[in-house]
């Protein structure tokens, strides 16, 4: 209950549910998307592919293509040599090996997708008629495309300079893990397997570079989460300075982790148009953007758990192989996700001992890098399914055995066998707060009356916790080229009284318009309406990275709560002054300033007036700038945690899966805006439902892609999604500023996991475990046939 | 993912169309809705050198109720035929089918002349006009003919349609009295093409079958008939060791393919599976029960 005297003297305005400020520009059609930006002398690029999976490139004839009509130029990885340096995406990692990335390939392809050649003209279309009259003399080498076999000794070679395709090997341990597993009376394994997946925004990648001649200056205008990265990139592979070069990331329809990396286009489209002193424009189309936006969720993980009598965990242990696909990501690296998949597999749970190893290994395949919940919708996928495979066994109900190996409150901050330090969070309190709001137990034994009637009713439990708003002392890839546990923010009032904020950020579509205004005008005292947040321009502030990881609201909302509270300081100093009262006495809000107990206030905008523009208003020394620029650093992070609980229902004759009720109970710590953590939420969950039950990047065994327009790779619609029921838990305050806690990603982690234990609960009476995913009506056909013949 | 250069033609009358086919001597494509062949276009699947529009040519969009028939123009869209009270009161099956066509935005643009030209093995309207034993009319610049749709559907995308051949209309025999229908599809999604479809009416006479009918898709290069189900069923009320028999026999009539979202032997599976529920569904209807 918020006290009702704090309502009166300063209204709330974190935590209030308020309306997307960005949405009626978004929703009427008004946004600004690269593709919609008009250029003059704009030229357009169409690149061609490769069509082999794994080939040298013998020799390329682009004479018909450089002749054809409309066609400016033709680059190839041998034009791009002199304008572009190839980067790494370095890292200290032991028994790291990074791969170069270059606009085009270069000697080898190594994907179905890979840009090969760069056509320049005056259309798209025109372009596209070049592609066709270029010849590509190709060398088939093998194919490198089951993971496993790609890690054997002897294996054909993707980087020869390598010398394995093992871009990485970790391990992680704590005790001793096969003596604890050997002593246990219950023992659960399985083989789990996720499938290749993609993040398909609804706007695909687009790139536009302006090149401004005089000074040599490029702007880029990239559909990116990451202008701050891309831009300090773009500095060391094209040799120019930050002060002429700026990513502008404008309106982004949607990322989901797949514009979070640096690509070969967006260095193609900069190199382009500095050579040929032209706007150069290249917009992705839905074949490009299922072939060559980064894939991810492609692992297999062999995982044992054993437990006591009671059903408490003694020990785990796991082999996690990684398909991380042709190259090493910029800047995250390979090991970006199947790292995170031993480092996050002991989940919300106390285990003593613990041994998760990983191999990343590269295959002939497109390059995987983050999509929403980046490794952990595998691992709480593994973890969560062990878990009910163990209560199964021991007979005790799901939700039981998570009780009894969840980290007890009075353990935190409590460190996993694989190092991660859970602050507070709300463990058990989310998995009580989810079966409340379902109704458990009557469910149950709804479900009992349903099993005799014949019918296949499930309920699937998945509890996990993760790592959000990750400071300066974390990092995913220690030794990466970039630091991504600081943000900035600068504040500044002009001499209109307007707030401006500005963040090295990138919002494309989190609303963080919204929710970093909430931040600045609470502690201004400044209207929402008043104040434009700058964000997406890497020009925005002096060293930024982007939004990804769950980091915005933590780090930028700690960054704006700093800087505006040092602008509010210098506001009532001026106040002060022009009020004649104590700055003790003053009170911000609502875009005034006033004086506690009185009617006597002022505007922002008289002070602005009085700070700026009005001649001897102010004594010479109070004549300072409101503006402030602060830095946050929450320096480790903190823990988000749910439970997810999904019902469904398996069609006994068709294999069909309806999912009736979907509950979501989490504790995301402090709320800036509660229908914003709604949408995000239920965007999440429908990713994680997708990847449950629908999505899949199919490559055969010759590494050609099935899977190349939305007919194939097939994304949930609104009528495959069901309502959903959404309780926020607020168990402690982290120590993040502010009191927030990240909370982006996790719908995506819980939801695989709910579903497969609801599917794996409705088919229990047949004796059927679910260990990949999606699992899919097929999947289900086969499974089903296999449990029932041996009936 | 842009076309190949074409030349497009409007044409505002059926003689202006069928002379515009003919002059491009079989690089011509007809364009209508659009929903198949643009993204065929801009896959460069087709290359054709002229794209004939006849959305602008008047009187081929209708739907039209004679005594014994129904009679539904090339243009019509789906949208309408899926709306059309004279369409749920003489062919609810169809209007039941039409649900299941894509997504409103395609059934507000895709027409039933596009899709029957078309052809899509696992289309529903291809497996409607096999069901309700639709006839196709079709102009050129040599006259008019009428093809029945039984003999229409050659192969897959592939049906009895020249170069410089139109459909359009379409045909449909009212369904008689003390008919029940059923329809059932699965799909990965709402909107997609289906894995297996199957649709049946069921005609009664003195409390047995007189007529079975039961059409499939998704399940063979072109839609077809259920025919030794269909004798089957004939003569005798449905009961379940019936269905379990149709569905036995529809399960070995079927010689499906594999694909990325579904192998044969599931869609043999779902053929059974459907046809047993449309069968049933057709028999609680023909006795005025709901389904």
């Amino acid at each position: 209950m918020t006290e009702p005297a704090e309502i009166h003297t300063r209204p709330k305005i974190v935590g209030a549910r308020i309306k997307r400020t960005e949405d009626p520009r978004l929703l009427t059609g008004l946004g600004g998307y690269v593709d919609d930006k008009q250029v003059p002398r704009l030229l357009h690029v169409a690149f061609r592919r490769s069509d082999h999976s794994h080939a040298r490139i013998r020799a390329i004839d682009c004479a018909a293509a450089r002749a054809a009509p409309g066609v400016v130029a033709v680059f190839t990885a041998d034009d791009m040599q002199s304008l572009v340096k190839p980067l790494r995406a370095t890292s200290r990692m032991a028994g790291y090996h990074a791969t170069p990335i270059l606009p085009l390939a270069s000697g080898k392809v190594r994907y179905v997708g890979e840009p090969v050649v760069g056509v320049i003209a005056e259309s798209r279309y025109l372009a596209e008629d070049a592609l066709e009259l270029i010849a590509i003399d190709f060398e088939p080498l093998p194919v490198v495309v089951d993971p496993e076999e790609a890690a054997r000794p002897g294996a054909p070679l993707l980087h020869e300079e390598a010398g394995t395709n093992v871009l990485i090997a970790r391990e992680f341990k704590r005790g001793d893990v096969d003596a604890a597993i050997e002593a246990a009376p219950v023992r659960v394994k399985g083989r789990f397997r996720m499938r290749r997946k993609t993040a398909v925004a609804i706007e695909p990648r687009a790139y536009l570079a302006e090149h401004e001649a005089g000074r040599d200056a490029i702007t880029l205008h990239s559909a990116t989460q990451i202008p701050g990265i891309v831009r300090d990139a773009l500095a060391e592979a094209l040799d120019m300075p930050g002060h002429r070069l700026r990513v502008v990331a404008p309106d982004v329809g949607g990322g989901f982790g797949g514009k979070g990396s640096l690509y070969p286009e967006e260095i193609f489209v900069c190199a382009a148009a500095r050579a040929l002193a032209r706007p150069v424009k290249w917009t992705s189309d839905r074949m490009e953007d299922l072939a060559a936006t980064s894939q991810a969720f492609d692992e297999i993980v062999d995982a044992e758990l054993g437990l006591d009598k009671e059903g408490r965990a003694l020990g785990l242990r796991a082999d996690v192989i990684g398909d991380v696909g042709a190259y090493s990501i910029y800047p995250w690296t390979a090991g970006l996700e199947p790292v995170q998949v031993v480092s996050f597999l002991p989940g919300p749970y106390r285990i003593q001992h613990y041994r998760g190893r990983v191999r990343a290994v590269a295959t002939s395949k497109a390059p995987t890098g983050p999509y929403r919940g980046v490794g952990r919708p595998i691992s709480t996928f593994v973890m969560e399914r062990l878990m009910d495979m163990a209560a199964s066994r021991i007979g005790i109900d799901p939700r039981e055995i998570r009780a009894r190996n969840f980290v007890r409150p009075e353990e935190f901050p409590y460190k996993t066998g694989s190092g991660i330090v859970w602050d507070r969070s709300g463990f058990s309190e989310c998995l009580t707060a989810a079966c409340d709001k379902l109704g458990y137990d009557d469910l149950r034994a709804k479900q009992a009356k349903a099993r005799a009637a014949g019918r296949w009713f499930g309920i699937g439990i998945a509890s996990y916790a993760e790592l959000t708003g990750i400071g300066s002392r974390i990092s995913v890839a220690p030794g990466m080229p970039i630091n991504t546990g600081t943000e900035t923010a600068t504040i500044r009032i002009d001499s209109t009284g307007a707030v401006t904020a500005s963040f090295g950020i990138a919002s494309h579509g989190q609303g963080l318009e919204t929710t970093l205004a909430q931040v600045v005008a609470e502690h201004l005292g400044a209207r929402i309406e008043d104040i434009r947040i700058v964000q997406g321009d890497s020009s925005a502030v002096a060293g930024s990275t982007g939004t990804y990881a769950s980091r915005s609201a933590v780090l930028a909302g700690g960054a704006a709560t700093l800087a505006a509270q040092a602008v509010s300081e210098k506001v009532l100093v001026v106040a002060s002054h022009l009020l004649e009262a104590a700055a003790g006495d003053l009170i911000a809000g609502n875009g005034r300033i006033s004086v506690a107990g009185t009617d006597r206030s002022v505007a922002f905008r008289e002070v602005a007036r009085a700070v700026y523009s009005e001649m001897g208003r102010l004594p010479p020394e109070l004549r300072d700038e409101l503006a402030a620029t602060k830095t946050y650093d929450p320096v480790f992070g903190t823990t988000t945690s749910a439970t997810h609980i999904a019902t469904l229902e398996i069609d006994p004759q068709t294999y069909e899966v309806r999912i009736g009720r979907f509950v979501v109970a989490e504790d995301c710590g402090r709320l800036i805006n509660p229908l914003i953590v709604d949408g995000q939420v239920h965007g999440g969950v429908a990713q994680g439902i997708g990847a449950a039950l629908y999505e899949e990047v199919v490559y055969d065994d010759q590494g050609q892609i099935h899977t190349a327009s939305l007919v194939d790779y097939v994304v949930p619609s609104a009528a495959e999604i069901p309502p959903m029921d959404v309780v926020h838990l607020e168990t402690e305050s982290p120590t993040t500023l502010g009191g927030f806690r990240g909370m982006g990603e996790g719908g995506t982690i819980g939801a695989p996991a709910a579903v497969a234990n609801a599917i794996a609960d409705a088919l229990s009476p047949l004796g059927i475990e679910i260990n990949e995913l999606p699992i899919t009506p097929e999947r289900l056909f086969r499974l089903i046939g296999a449990a029932q013949a041996k009936v | 993912m842009k076309p190949a250069a074409f030349d497009y033609i409007v044409a505002d009358s059926l003689e202006a169309a069928v002379a515009a086919l003919a002059g491009a001597g079989g690089e011509a494509k007809i364009i209508a809705g659009g929903q198949s062949l643009v993204p065929m276009l801009n896959f460069r699947l087709l290359k054709p050198s002229v794209l004939v529009d006849i959305n602008r040519i008047p009187g081929l969009a209708f739907i039209k109720e004679s005594e014994k028939t129904i009679e539904v123009g090339a243009l019509t869209r789906h949208h309408q035929i899926e709306t059309s009270p004279v369409i749920a009161k003489h062919l609810p099956v169809l209007g039941c089918a039409m649900t299941h066509v894509a997504h409103l935005a395609i059934r507000n643009r895709g027409t039933i002349g596009g899709s029957l030209s078309h052809a899509d093995p696992a289309a529903e309207l291809p497996m409607l006009a096999l069901l309700l034993d639709a006839s196709l009319e079709i102009a050129s610049a040599s006259g008019r003919r009428t093809v029945a749709a039984r003999d229409f559907f050659l192969a897959a995308l592939t049906v009895d349609l020249n170069d410089g051949d139109i459909v359009t209309g379409i045909t449909f025999p009212k369904l008689p009295a003390k008919t029940g229908w059923g329809f059932e599809e699965v799909a990965r999604r709402s909107g997609d093409f289906a894995l297996a479809a199957v649709a049946a009416t069921l005609t009664l006479s003195g409390g047995a079958i007189a007529q079975a009918r039961i059409a499939m898709t998704g399940v063979g290069p072109t839609p077809r008939r259920a025919g030794d189900a269909e004798a089957l069923l004939t003569g005798k009320p449905l009961g379940p060791d019936l269905i379990e028999a149709v569905i036995k026999l529809v399960r070995a009539g079927v010689e499906p393919e594999s694909d990325l979202h579904a192998s044969a032997d599931y869609r043999r599976h779902l053929a059974g599976a459907l046809a047993g529920r449309a069968v049933a569904a057709a028999w609680r209807r023909a006795q005025g029960k709901t389904a």
